[in-house]
């Protein structure tokens, strides 16, 4: 094994593990904000892949300047989200995680089966985008460039996310986590918050959505491919953390990279699992978890 | 629709005169066939698929057609006073246990004389269990697996080769083409997805390879379905072999495709077990990748030549919703429809007894069907045992039929040489 | 006070008990009731369904512990029977408690560390475990890796538990199976152990001053919940007559073992019994009627039907029968 191949696969891990983060982001942030763990995620993933796809289909426009629209559109689709399910889930006082975990459940299903009858079940593809196909070469490491280009906007996405924290909204946000009872009493639309919140978690994903298009095939059940790895990437960050997504991302496509690299492919997940659950021995609420 | 509106019409005046002659109209009128195949899912393209082709050549026994093949000429099934073939669908999801309720459904409630099936064999094991208890014949469309004619059952019949003929077709091909061109393949590479075809698929190549004199340098597995071949693609760059082999469905297919390309490596020769490799989406999604690759088929779309009855029927397949050409797959399905509608006709009965001495006696030749094959002859496994594959290789934006040579449409494009 | 308590308390549950031999026996005279193979079977499912998910309750519910990877115990049972009886002709009745056996000891060595983790963490870890044992059954080629087990027909006989095409005697041992998931659930309701594992779910740190030995109570409920889903697992191997990893150790497995319990009504007696009646039959039926139109309405119609029973019925099904189990519920919670 050549010095440059580990490179090679080490830096493809990497940018890999930047876009895990990123579908772990939205995740994470709904969580930290109201408790509750969306098993839509993935589903939400694949209506932006979807959504791109149609896009480009039907206007030639290229994924990388669908960002912003995607985006805008799936923080929509999480603000409705919110509005007709979730916030009637946490008006109920008895059973309320269940009650949440099967909701959400459920719609994943039901999204599952939409696309399918709308879309068909045949896979699809972008295969005439700006940056599909090309290449860029740094010595003997050669990574494909719609890789690259996800892992940027990637950092971009955290870059922004870390601000937003900071932000009057943020700390709004913050305090609405914190206690939304009191927040109430001072004025703040709790609804409001937490519906800004899911579309600020939904848009996240979609910008992941839209980046995966440029190289990933479409499916209806693809989200199912993204959606273990990044709840393991949130348990393992710690539920609510932004800054744990990031590292548990990074770790976990470098770890299974590696891993890929040494043992049989087929269990390259093994690693990542093992690493979790090592981590969890002695970090019952991950890296950077406080919840 | 126009035909089942006279249908409606037919059976509405038949109870109107009088309920005993509606009834003894019907049996007459049309015989039941289930069809479980996976129609949501992951592999619901490919069910979706099946089911366009089987009612492609349900159209072509029911209606009025001059297909030059058997049953090509339509009027329903002679031997049964030109009863028609009515088919019914169920979705497996490819799980086994809905398979198999699916299958005893048929059986039970709708009285059917045969299933067929079902792509995944996971699936097949249920449901040729489920028929052989029963005793209603399995007509194994597309299952590949040589396990399941070997499971010792009385009820099953797959007219299509299994996966040793098909592995069996690569080597052979190997060695011919390395005979006629002086490029011997010397090492190949296997990557497969960690299913029982996958798994099934690499261990008869290595096998084979090593029966032949022929180096196994990777022989690396993968989890179906994963964000990421790329490590995988580098490690088959490092093995550097002379052909590479995968087994792969349509996902993996594609992001394997690209993985390699994103490497920087192009393979001398790719040699695909078929699945995921002729899915028009991987052409669609891969393009020009494409170009130059081989793959085993039970099926030659341009073998127009031997199989005059292939544009009529395609053109039937596309009209039928599906939107694309016949591939392997849908081919298989097809024939085996035809091969179950023949044995009905000479069983003159839909008496389980009879439909199973009739499809034992099954002796169909190869230029009656859409097949390359030899024909169709069942062993007492109810193997086919004439079912002979073909090589295909993707030349300019077209499948071509390469090996045998005999039937062979175009001369391979074959540069392994360092 | 407390007399009168404990007397309205031992009075509900005789109820409770004289209310399931009247369930026991309508459920034996159902298929008196039904014609036709195919729903027979679906009821033999529903029933295996309705004992799987008790036997998660027992965790899931009574102790608060949301596992989302009981396939792990049901594909240990599956496998264990199947093995015995492909490789060592053994009756499948010894099987199941061999499985079962196995399965209560891994459920319990997987609780040791997984037991430090609170709520979704918890949930998560249970899921991890589960997909790398799928990613190892699928690698081992011991157990036939990917190919899987195929049970071959040896003839009927109650001894190997296989039936040509009769139904009725799958029928009795998925009604004996669920009957039996039920009268544990009923016994812990009543026991000091079951005391211990509400006070554990209703309030930790009430339970510690108690001086309830949280983390034994626990493991105890992990192994008796994963020895009795094994048992389903074993059931099912002999009954569909083949497994796989993907039809045994799948995440979505895990799911739809939990499912009937959620929806039914977590934690108690009649919610697993309940979710299962109504789940199951959706689930088949809805692939039956919709499954070979176009793809995904099976899908649509399935999904639906659990975000509307999740949100209308909070704490299950067992609502709409007993008023008093919502009052009950709201007093626990």
């Amino acid at each position: 094994m050549s010095p440059a191949l580990i490179l090679q696969v080490a830096i493809g891990g990497i940018l890999m593990g930047l876009l895990y983060a990123v579908v772990a982001a939205g995740l994470t942030l709904i969580f930290g904000l109201m408790n509750v763990v969306n098993f839509a995620h993935g589903a939400l993933l694949m209506a932006a892949m979807y959504a791109t796809w149609l896009i480009h289909r039907s206007t030639g426009l290229d994924p990388l300047l669908q960002l912003p629209l995607v985006a805008a559109l799936l923080f929509g689709t999480g603000v409705a989200i919110y509005r007709v399910l979730i916030a009637r889930t946490l008006q109920i006082r008895v059973n309320g995680a269940m009650v949440q975990i099967f909701t959400t459940f459920g719609l994943s299903i039901f999204l599952v089966g939409l696309a399918q009858l709308v879309f068909g079940s045949d896979f699809q593809s972008i295969n005439a985008s700006f940056l599909g196909g090309r290449t860029l070469a740094f010595g003997a490491v050669v990574l494909p460039l719609p890789l690259v280009a996800s892992g940027v906007v990637s950092l971009l996405v955290f870059l922004a996310l870390f601000r937003l924290s900071r932000t009057e909204f943020g700390r709004a946000l913050e305090a609405t986590r914190e206690d939304f009872e009191a927040v109430a009493l001072i004025g703040v639309d709790r609804d409001r918050i937490f519906g800004i919140g899911w579309g600020i978690g939904a848009a996240a994903v979609g910008i992941a959505g839209v980046l995966l298009a440029n190289f990933y095939y479409i499916s209806p059940d693809v989200g199912t491919n993204f959606a273990l790895i990044a709840y393991v990437a949130v348990a393992l960050g710690g539920f609510g953390s932004i800054l744990g997504a990031l590292i548990a991302g990074l770790v976990i496509g470098l770890t299974e990279a590696l891993t890929a690299l040494v043992v049989d492919p087929s269990l390259k997940q093994i690693g990542i699992f093992l690493i979790y659950l090592a981590v969890l021995m002695f970090r019952p609420r991950g890296l950077f978890g406080k919840l | 629709m126009k035909r089942i509106k006279r249908r409606t019409v037919l059976t509405a005046v038949g109870a109107s005169v009088g309920v005993g002659f509606a009834r003894r109209a019907r049996a007459v009128e049309e015989v039941k066939i289930g069809a479980v195949f996976p129609l949501s899912g992951n592999a619901a393209a490919i069910g979706q698929d099946a089911r366009h082709a089987l009612e492609t050549m349900a159209e072509i026994i029911n209606g009025r057609h001059n297909i030059p093949m058997l049953l090509g000429e339509g009027g329903g099934l002679s031997g049964l006073g030109g009863a028609k073939v009515k088919l019914l669908f169920a979705d497996s999801q490819n799980n086994p246990q809905i398979a198999r309720s699916a299958a005893e459904r048929f059986i039970t409630q709708d009285g059917v004389v045969a299933v067929i099936g079902s792509y995944t064999s996971a699936t097949a094991v249920t449901i040729s269990q489920i028929c052989n208890r029963y005793q209603i014949p399995y007509i194994s469309a597309d299952n590949s697996s040589p396990s399941l004619n070997r499971q010792g059952l009385e009820w099953f019949f797959r007219p299509s080769p299994t996966d040793i003929d098909f592995t069996k077709a690569m080597f052979d091909f190997f060695a011919a083409i390395g005979e006629k061109t002086g490029e011997k393949v010397q090492s190949i590479a296997i990557i497969h997805e960690n299913s029982v075809f996958g798994s099934d698929s690499a261990k008869l190549q290595a096998r084979m390879a090593e029966a032949a004199g022929i180096k196994v340098l990777a022989n690396i597995s993968y989890q179906a379905n994963i964000p990421s071949l790329s490590v995988e693609a580098e490690r088959l760059r490092a093995a550097d072999a002379d052909v590479v082999m995968p087994s792969s469905y349509t996902s993996d297919a594609i992001l394997l495709m690209r993985a390699m390309h994103d490497a920087g490596y192009k393979p001398r020769a790719i040699m695909a077990q078929d699945a995921g490799f002729i899915d028009p989406a991987f052409i669609a999604a891969v393009g020009p990748l494409a170009e130059g690759l081989l793959s085993r088929s039970a099926f030659a779309i341009d073998a127009v030549k031997q199989r005059p009855a292939i544009p009529a029927v395609n053109a039937l397949f596309r009209n039928s919703g599906a939107n694309k050409d016949l591939n392997d797959l849908t081919a298989r399905e097809l024939t085996a429809l035809q091969v179950l509608g023949d044995a009905l006709n000479r069983a003159k009965s839909t008496n389980n007894m009879a439909l199973r001495a009739a499809l034992r006696a099954t002796d169909i030749p190869g230029n009656q069907t859409i097949m390359p094959w030899a024909g169709v002859k069942f062993d007492e496994t109810g193997q086919n045992i004439k079912g002979n594959p073909v090589i295909l290789q993707y030349q300019k934006g077209q499948w071509r039929a390469v090996f045998p040579f005999e039937i062979a449409t175009a001369a391979a494009d074959w540069h392994i040489k360092r | 006070m407390v007399e009168r308590a404990g007397r309205a308390l031992l009075s509900r549950r005789r109820r409770e008990l004289l209310l399931g031999a009247v369930v026991l026996a309508l459920l034996a005279a159902l298929p008196l009731g039904v014609s036709g193979a195919y729903l027979r079977g679906l009821i033999v499912l529903a029933l295996l369904y309705a004992g799987l998910s008790q036997a998660w309750n027992i965790l899931g519910g009574y102790c608060g512990q949301i596992s989302l990877g009981h396939a792990l115990y049901f594909g240990i049972g599956a496998y264990t029977s199947a093995l015995l009886f492909t490789r060592a002709g053994l009756s499948p009745f010894i099987g199941m408690f061999a499985g079962g056996l196995l399965s209560g000891l891994s459920a319990f060595l997987v609780g040791i560390p997984c037991f430090r983790l609170s709520g979704h963490y918890y949930a998560i870890a249970t899921i991890v475990i589960g997909m790398m044992a799928a990613l190892l059954a699928s690698n081992w080629d011991f157990i036939n890796a990917a190919q899987g087990i195929t049970i071959p027909f040896h003839g009927e006989a109650w001894r190997n538990l296989q039936f040509r095409t009769a139904v009725l005697p799958f029928h009795y041992v998925m009604l004996v199976y669920a009957a039996l998931m039920w009268l544990i659930a009923w016994v812990i309701e009543g026991s000091r152990w079951g005391f211990y594992w509400r006070a554990v779910k209703d309030d930790v740190t009430a339970a510690r001053s108690l001086g309830v030995s949280i983390y034994p109570s626990k493991l105890a409920a992990a192994a008796i919940s994963g020895a009795a889903t094994g048992i389903g697992g074993a059931l099912y191997a002999q009954y569909v007559g083949f497994i796989d990893p993907e039809s045994a150790f799948d995440l979505s497995l895990s799911v739809l073992i939990a499912l009937p319990a959620v929806v039914g009504g977590i934690g108690t007696l009649w919610g697993p019994l309940l979710g299962a009646a109504v789940l199951i039959p959706v689930q088949q039926l809805s692939v039956a009627w919709f499954g070979s139109a176009a793809g995904g309405i099976d899908l649509m119609v399935y999904g639906a039907l659990i975000m509307v029973l999740a949100l209308s019925r909070p704490e299950g099904l067992v609502s709409f029968f007993h008023g008093r189990a919502r009052q009950e519920a709201v007093d626990h919670g």
